[in-house]
Formats: structure tokens, C-alpha cells, sequence
């Protein structure tokens, strides 16, 4: 009896998923499973900005260097390694847009007990792409989340402080193009 | 018994039912939600593919199918919703903030609360397969 009751079971199981597959593949807005990629820093930035959320702010370098050496504070670059590893700014995480999901919720779980999160790129939109992603991972209204304008080339320019070499406290893989 | 597995199995029927219509409308979107759990990423495109219609045909086969085959919806609906509450209780208990996806994309982050809804639900899927009347195949 009871055999037969599991053996029903799957039977539904399988046909649904027997269906799931046909109805997948006929349908135009089906899941590809070749070409799918797995979310990552980058993941659902756009669609946070379309549900109305605030849009992150954006400081001059200048300004955005005051908020340097604030423990409440939390720096990301999300440009890539090489350019990280040429020079960033003095204590950010490597976090670029590539990075997996793991990386931006590694980089969430830092933010644990933060107030600010600070992030810059090569210029401005790149980092508001990650910024967003990481403000609706976060899921929290309290954080304040700033990118820096121009991104590492202003801060460059301005003469604010750098530092080269890998992240020393990053705590997390460096993705490599 | 037989009122409270009637209740039982219409209302978890039609939850099942809306649950799949929702995931069916946004399978790339809900492919990305399944991602973000972190549990055999690979899979989620897969799993986005076959779950939606899963959950119609047990939720529709609870509600509508012969005697005969009601229990062993009730049975695949638990397996189902076990196999949702492991992984939304790992990513509560690891910490992760992501979307439930419960109800396709938009379902609100996981919380102990889904958590918990996730085991009465699958308590209310146990009380059909245990109360439902044993009809002969």
C-alpha cells in the first residue's frame, strides 16, 4: 500500500516535471539553460531602481574622503584585480562586478554593524550597479550607500590617499579577468 | 477528519496552484532567486524549468484528481515542501539576505516567519496523507 502511495507520488512528480521541461522549452521567455549565468555584485541592481527604491548618492572624491578611517564605514572597489592590485583606495575590499553571489553576500555580513558603505569604480556607473545590488542585499533602510563621483580616476586626480598591493583584510577570493 | 483534510488539501491545493502560476510567469527571474539560495547554483535554471509546473500539477492533483490519487499528492506536496523549508531554513541560518521566491520573483525576503510557514505547511500536506480516505487503487 504503501509503495503504491509513493510510487504515485513520483509518478506526479515526474510528469510535472516531464511537462515543466516541454512547457520551458516551447515557451519564447523560457529559462536557457546554456546561456543562464548565475547572479552576481551585479544581479538585480536595475530592478531595485525600478521598484521605486531611493537611488544610491554620489559624493565628490573630496567629500567621500572623510568618511575614510570610520569604523562605521565601508569601502568597495569594484573595478578589476589588476587594477585593484595597481592601486586602490587605503582599506576597501576588492568587490568587482563579476564577483559571485557568495563574494556580495561575504561583502553584506561585513556590513554587519556598519553604517555607510562607500563604493567606486572606474567611474561613476559601474559602481552604482554594484551599489544598488548591495543595498538591496543588505535590505537595510538604515545604510547609507555613496559612490564616489569619477570613481578611482577623481580620486587619483584629487590626490587623496591610495594604497597598491592586494587587499590586506578583504577575507574574500579576488576574481581574476 | 474528513472536513479538516478537505480543508487541508483545498487550501494547500490552491496555494500550490497560485505558487507555480506566479514562478511560471518569470522563469529567468526566478531561475536568478533560486541562485542566490547558493545550493548547487548550477542547477537553478533547471529547477526554474521543472518546478512551477511541479507545483501545478500536485497542487491541481490535490485538488481535482480521483480518491485513489489524492494521498499521493499530499505526499509529493510534502516532499516538495520539505525540500523548500532545507533550503530556506540554510540560507536563514547562514545568514544569506535574499528573496524568498516563494511566489515567484517580489516575495519578500526570508525570515523566520517563512520559515515557520514552511513547516505548517508541511504538517498540513502530513495531516492529508495521514487523514485523507485510503481508497482502494
Amino acid at each position: 500500500m504503501f509503495a503504491t502511495l509513493v510510487g504515485r507520488a513520483l509518478c506526479l512528480l515526474l510528469a510535472g516535471s516531464a511537462r515543466g521541461l516541454a512547457v520551458n522549452a516551447a515557451r519564447p521567455g523560457g529559462v536557457r539553460f546554456t546561456k543562464f549565468a548565475p547572479p552576481n555584485t551585479c544581479g538585480a541592481g536595475a530592478a531595485a531602481a525600478a521598484a521605486g527604491a531611493a537611488p544610491v548618492e554620489v559624493l565628490p572624491p573630496a567629500v567621500a574622503a572623510s568618511l575614510c578611517g570610520d569604523a562605521q564605514t565601508l569601502l568597495a572597489d569594484v573595478r578589476s584585480a589588476d587594477e585593484f592590485a595597481e592601486g586602490h583606495v587605503t582599506g576597501a575590499i576588492h568587490l568587482p562586478c563579476a564577483s559571485s553571489g557568495s563574494a556580495a553576500s561575504a561583502a553584506v555580513d561585513r556590513l554587519a554593524g556598519r553604517r555607510t558603505l562607500v563604493v567606486y569604480g572606474d567611474g561613476t556607473a559601474d559602481a552604482q550597479i554594484v551599489a544598488e545590488e548591495l543595498r538591496r542585499r543588505a535590505g537595510r533602510p538604515d545604510l547609507h550607500v555613496l559612490v564616489i563621483e569619477g570613481g578611482f580616476a577623481a580620486w587619483s586626480r584629487a590626490g587623496l590617499a591610495c594604497s597598491s598591493g592586494p587587499c590586506p583584510e578583504c577575507g574574500m577570493p579576488h576574481e581574476h579577468k | 477528519m474528513k472536513a479538516l483534510a478537505l480543508v487541508l488539501r483545498l487550501g494547500l491545493g490552491g496555494l500550490l496552484i497560485v505558487a507555480g502560476a506566479l514562478k511560471l510567469r518569470a522563469p529567468v527571474a526566478f531561475a536568478t532567486e533560486l541562485a542566490n539560495y547558493q545550493l548547487l547554483p548550477a542547477l537553478a535554471p533547471y529547477v526554474a524549468a521543472l518546478l512551477p509546473v511541479v507545483e501545478l500539477v500536485v497542487g491541481g492533483a490535490l485538488v481535482v484528481a480521483p480518491r485513489a490519487w489524492r494521498r499521493a499528492a499530499a505526499l509529493g506536496a510534502l516532499a516538495l515542501l520539505a525540500a523548500f523549508t532545507v533550503a530556506v531554513g540554510s540560507a536563514f541560518f547562514r545568514g544569506i539576505n535574499i528573496d524568498c521566491g516563494c511566489f515567484g520573483t517580489g516575495g519578500g525576503p526570508i525570515t523566520g516567519l517563512t520559515l515557520a510557514r514552511n513547516v505548517v505547511l508541511m504538517a498540513a500536506a502530513a495531516a492529508i496523507v495521514a487523514f485523507e480516505d485510503r481508497a482502494r487503487a
